[in-house]
């Protein structure tokens, strides 16, 4: 069994990796499987990964290459078919919904590609809605709000819709309500995909800063290079399996030869 | 947050208004004025009834949907925030209650401002005397439990399919 081989290959390696370094997540043999009516599609076949504490790590992938779906079992969104995923020492296959969602809320914090925030809500609002469904009491939600909405620079902004918001505004809402409830993990979908480029380096700045002072671990899929140069590591992953993971000093001359590859 | 919901879904929630007011002033107005006796016909206006109250929860179970569905991402979002199935769920049930509250309180209106105009074509004068509306608290109070119950029994299924959806829904880009 080649398969099988591979995987215990990777596993010397990461043994070797994650010797000194506390890991928040854990990723082993994870499989995913969708079935369309009786097609089976893998999505992800055995993704071995750790990812270390505190640091700030890129995924990067063509599209289908399981990047969103490894993303959404890491995310505590989705339940992987085979292999086991921990978060915090958590192992996520043994939680109920309930359990999940208790996950969610506390030990990880979304950033989507295009914001979500709740449209009927001011961004004070938005913020505190993670905290309330932790059971943060509404004064001191409030307070804790407002101090991370003036963090992320919208100090003078708290009433305001996302309607009078632009999409910068809308994503530093996302940001502070992301980290919110003081979260293990970020997880962040292509955040800066929909804005233009001056904002994204702004987005991209803010989200390293926060990393770094909240000692927060950050999971961002992208395709922006700006976003790989401020990464500490970056994965690549290619048909369901992580094709290489590199730290950033390590892949300075790569990133050209990939993307050669994948001109090719 | 039921509330703005309402707002942003205007048009179709002022329909469904209408028909749960409708319905209610129909009830109403059937309880108060006085119908004979004859049993066929007492039969016909319960068919009536009936049929009525069938619409109009059709028309709450299809407001809510639309509901639900429009905020796909939203509900979604919610959830990756944290937030559990039966917060989801009672959300929705909340944002029907509403409408089928508002709906009765307008349904009953109609309903007495109906009964009193065919009263005064029947009994004359005699509609403002006492006895003519006995035990219409209770009426009043039936009407409206109707009205709250039609709704949230159109709300259930939607509601069931907003707590059930998967969080992975907010994931998904630009529809």
């Amino acid at each position: 069994m080649p398969e099988a081989a591979a995987k215990t290959k990777a596993d010397y390696w990461m043994a070797d990796l994650s010797q000194a370094v506390d890991c928040t997540v854990m990723a082993r043999g994870v499989e995913v499987v969708y079935e369309m009516g009786s097609e089976k599609i893998h999505a992800l076949q055995g993704v071995d990964a750790q990812i270390f504490t505190g640091e700030y790590i890129s995924i990067m992938g063509p599209s289908g290459s399981g990047k969103t779906t490894f993303f959404n079992v890491v995310g505590g969104l989705m339940k992987p078919s085979a292999g086991s995923v921990y978060i915090d020492e958590i192992d996520i296959a043994q939680l109920d919904a309930g359990e999940l969602a208790w996950l969610r809320c506390r030990k990880i914090g979304y950033i989507f590609q295009s914001y979500n925030i709740v449209k009927v809500m001011t961004a004070l609002e938005n913020v505190m809605l993670p905290m309330l469904f932790a059971g943060v009491p509404q004064d001191e939600a409030q307070n804790r709000a407002v101090e991370i909405l003036t963090r992320v620079g919208l100090g003078d902004r708290f009433l305001h819709t996302p309607k009078e918001l632009s999409g910068g505004q809308q994503q530093r809402v996302a940001i502070a309500r992301a980290f919110a409830n003081k979260p293990a993990i970020i997880l962040a979908d292509e955040p800066t995909a929909n804005l233009d480029l001056h904002t994204g380096e702004e987005i991209i700045a803010l989200m390293k800063e926060m990393n770094r002072e909240e000692g927060v671990t950050v999971i961002c899929s992208t395709h922006d290079h700006k976003m790989l140069d401020i990464s500490d590591r970056i994965m690549w992953m290619e048909d369901g399996r992580v094709k290489k993971l590199a730290r950033r000093d390590e892949v300075d001359i790569k990133i050209d030869e990939f993307e050669e590859e994948n001109k090719a | 947050m039921a509330l703005s919901s309402l707002k942003l879904r205007m048009g179709r929630t002022l329909l469904t208004l209408l028909t749960v007011a409708a319905c209610c002033a129909f009830l109403l107005f059937l309880l108060t004025a006085p119908i004979s006796d004859d049993p066929a016909e007492r039969q016909m206006w319960g068919l009536m009834i009936t049929l009525s109250l069938l619409v109009s929860v059709a028309g709450v179970l299809n407001t809510m949907l639309m509901s639900v569905t429009q905020r796909y991402r939203e509900i979604g979002t919610i959830k990756c925030l944290g937030a559990l199935d039966s917060f989801v769920m009672l959300s929705v049930m909340l944002e029907s209650a509403l409408l089928g509250l508002t709906g009765a309180v307008f349904g009953i209106i109609g309903g007495l401002v109906l009964s009193t105009l065919v009263g005064l074509l029947e009994a004359g004068a005699g509609v403002f005397a006492a006895a003519y509306w006995t035990g219409l608290w209770w009426k009043v109070i039936v009407a409206a439990l109707v009205g709250l119950g039609l709704t949230t029994l159109g709300a259930a299924f939607p509601a069931a399919v907003a707590a059930r959806m998967p969080p992975v829904e907010a994931m998904r880009g630009e529809k």
